[in-house]
């Protein structure tokens, strides 16, 4: 497949059933002709994962150094305020003899911050938005679950794969 | 058959064309309590739009109270949003599996109530343009820094932190939603929903990643929903003013935030679920949950009274248990007692069975925690700041119409934006109610050990072991 082909291009094998996509997905892995394929699924339910092989996903790291970040944000914004105009109040000196009240600045920035970075993070590994992809069965985020393989025709044995393994529909994209 | 499967009558085919029923014609009452909402909204904008060209002089406050009703609603309005982010995040981590059919309209309530609670410390303000400026970190005009440590400026920061978690992790969990509308619509509505879903597919990878975000989000939501309350508690608890300069403060504001929050998320969904008929999704058993809840909360918010009362007397403080008398027996000792029998009293009905199965019952009585919430922190605010350090200044104030005005009119805000979205958006979260549903097995997966139906032996996103 050329890098200029539809994505979208392929086919389609429709489930209904969630321990059937389960197994399929476990011998789709074994099998080297489904490279590339895609999994469609009206929900997320652990048994996909499970049978994907996925981890930890990596979103993690995004909400640490966001949390991080943040930290430093809400200690730093009060710190470098009072050294540039130090405020001094009922007597007391600031800075970071204050360090105490700025607690409270410091992890409400952590949790924005942190919840921020979350979010970019679920949007740029979930590659989205992507306006270049399109949806290939809109069945996918009602009820049912479906394997997408690009480049795929139907007179291709990945077809007859699908079939066998209790796709109740097979179909090109 | 699985517990599940004797729960539901539905299965996970049913919940998309069944919850996105709110899309097409309404129940002919959502259009009754629509425009009653938006009348209470137009009415308070013209109160709001009256003094702010006139300027505050039209309430009725006098020195040394000088902020009654609006720091009251405020209080009220960042409370009753609490219970959106227990249920949503709170409820997440803890597995709670009826959280999954009523977290989508409990969070949106909490963004309601945010907006509502935010308007009124820029009301109060008087030109809330000019307020706007100075609630933000931003140098005066002598150059000077505002002071980091007045909780007034922490408060600024916990709850645009709040507002802006509680909207992103709202919409975060929308978005595969949105993605379930935009498939079943069709033209200009179909590109709408598209755009507000962000493209999402579906994919494995997605929900993978979305999974993981999803629970960090609730991770962190988890102890703002805690702090925020808390960091509202010290605007009081940070003076000296007696009634208000005590430990105790933080806890029992968060606890009495959830109660209201609860009793609130009861009262709306006992209506959205009759005029969108949601009965078969959101079943007795949920409602039962968020009462038994109702009632936690409410028997901590009764300890916590209890404690504020003998700490005033047992302190030793003269002046401390002068305002707590004061406020039993005192001039103010009418919203004392409304709060008392509304928050300790008539919750306490919830240890039966019998009444919370009874929907009408169960119903008066959150509204009546409600108004018992709001006239708790009034009694809170006002019998403290009526009669403060100098006793020439010592008064008395009363709600007048303009303040009462406002009140109603925020009320018109959150159910307007509330309805607005009960039209336009799932009520209930499609993708989290599946996984809470009997999971689509074929014969084979239903039989045996149930196949790849579990052979993971942990929840996914909401799932849990008990309802």
């Amino acid at each position: 497949m050329s890098s200029n082909a539809n994505p979208d291009r392929g086919i389609i094998g429709i489930f209904g059933y969630l321990d059937t996509f389960c197994r399929t997905i476990e011998q789709v892995r074994e099998r080297t002709d489904f490279a590339g394929h895609e999994l469609f699924s009206p929900t997320s339910y652990h048994e996909i994962e499970h049978a994907c092989g996925f981890g930890a996903s990596p979103v993690r790291f995004f909400t640490l150094i966001g949390a991080l970040t943040g930290t430093c944000v809400g200690f730093g914004l009060p710190l470098l305020c009072d050294w540039d105009w130090p405020l001094i109040v009922g007597g007391k000196t600031s800075g970071v003899y204050s360090l105490p009240a700025y607690v409270v600045l410091g992890f409400e920035c952590t949790i924005l911050l942190g919840v921020l970075a979350t979010v970019l993070g679920m949007l740029l590994l979930g590659r989205i938005p992507n306006p270049r992809r399109r949806v290939l069965d809109p069945r996918t985020t009602d009820d049912k679950f479906a394997i997408f393989l690009p480049g795929a025709t139907m007179a291709g044995a990945q077809a007859q794969f699908l079939k066998q393994c209790g796709a109740e529909e097979v179909r090109s994209t | 058959m699985s517990d599940d499967a004797k729960l539901w009558s539905k299965t996970i085919s049913d919940v998309n064309p069944e919850i996105l029923l709110n899309l097409e014609k309404p129940h002919p009452s959502f259009y009754a309590a629509f425009a009653l909402a938006v009348l209470c909204l137009l009415f308070g904008i013209v109160l709001v739009g009256l003094h702010t060209t006139y300027g505050l002089g039209l309430w009725n406050f006098a020195p040394p109270v000088y902020w009654e009703v609006d720091i009251t609603n405020f209080v009220f309005w960042v409370g009753i949003g609490h219970a959106g982010t227990l249920i949503s995040a709170i409820l997440f981590l803890f597995r709670a599996k009826w959280r999954n059919t009523v977290n989508r309209s409990a969070e949106a309530m909490t963004i309601f109530a945010v907006i509502c609670a935010a308007s009124f410390p820029l009301i109060h303000m008087g030109r809330m343009w000019v307020g706007a400026y100075w609630a933000l970190p931003l140098p005066n005009t002598n150059n000077l820094w505002i002071n980091f440590r007045s909780p007034l400026v922490w408060d600024v920061f916990a709850i645009s932190t709040y507002f802006t978690t509680s909207l992103l992790f709202w919409y975060m969990g929308l978005v595969p939603d949105l993605a379930s509308i935009r498939d079943r619509m069709t033209g200009f509505k179909r590109l709408v929903y598209g755009f507000m879903s962000f493209g999402w597919r579906g994919t494995a990878k997605q929900w993978w990643h979305y999974e993981a975000g999803y629970g960090f989000l609730a991770a962190l939501a988890t102890p703002l929903v805690l702090s925020v309350h808390s960091v509202v508690s010290w605007d009081f608890a940070m003076s000296l003013q007696p009634g208000w300069h005590t430990v105790i403060f933080p806890p029992y504001f968060v606890a009495g935030a959830i109660l209201s929050g609860c009793a609130m998320v009861y009262s709306l969904l006992v209506p959205v679920r009759y005029m969108f008929k949601l009965e078969k999704f959101i079943l007795p058993e949920h409602l039962d949950a968020c009462l038994r809840l109702t009632l936690l909360t409410s028997t901590i918010v009764s300890y916590a009274y209890a404690i504020e009362f003998f700490v005033a007397w047992y302190s030793g403080n003269p002046y401390e248990w002068a305002l707590f008398a004061k406020r039993a027996v005192g001039p103010y000792c009418f919203y004392f007692w409304v709060m008392t029998f509304c928050n300790c009293i008539f919750p306490m009905a919830f240890w039966s069975k019998k009444i919370r199965s009874s929907i009408p019952v169960s119903l008066v009585i959150c509204i009546l925690i409600n108004v018992g919430m709001w006239f708790e922190r009034y009694n809170i605010i006002v019998s403290s700041l009526v009669e403060d350090f100098v006793p020439a200044r010592w008064g008395h104030v009363q709600p007048g119409l303009w303040e009462i005005g406002i009140t109603v009119g925020s009320f018109g805000l959150f159910f307007t934006f509330y309805l607005i979205f009960c039209k336009f958006f799932p009520i209930v979260s499609l993708s989290e109610i599946k996984l809470i549903m009997p999971k689509p097995l074929s014969s084979k997966g239903k039989g045996g050990h149930g196949g790849h139906g579990g052979h993971s032996g942990q929840p996914a996103k909401g799932g849990a072991h008990h309802v």
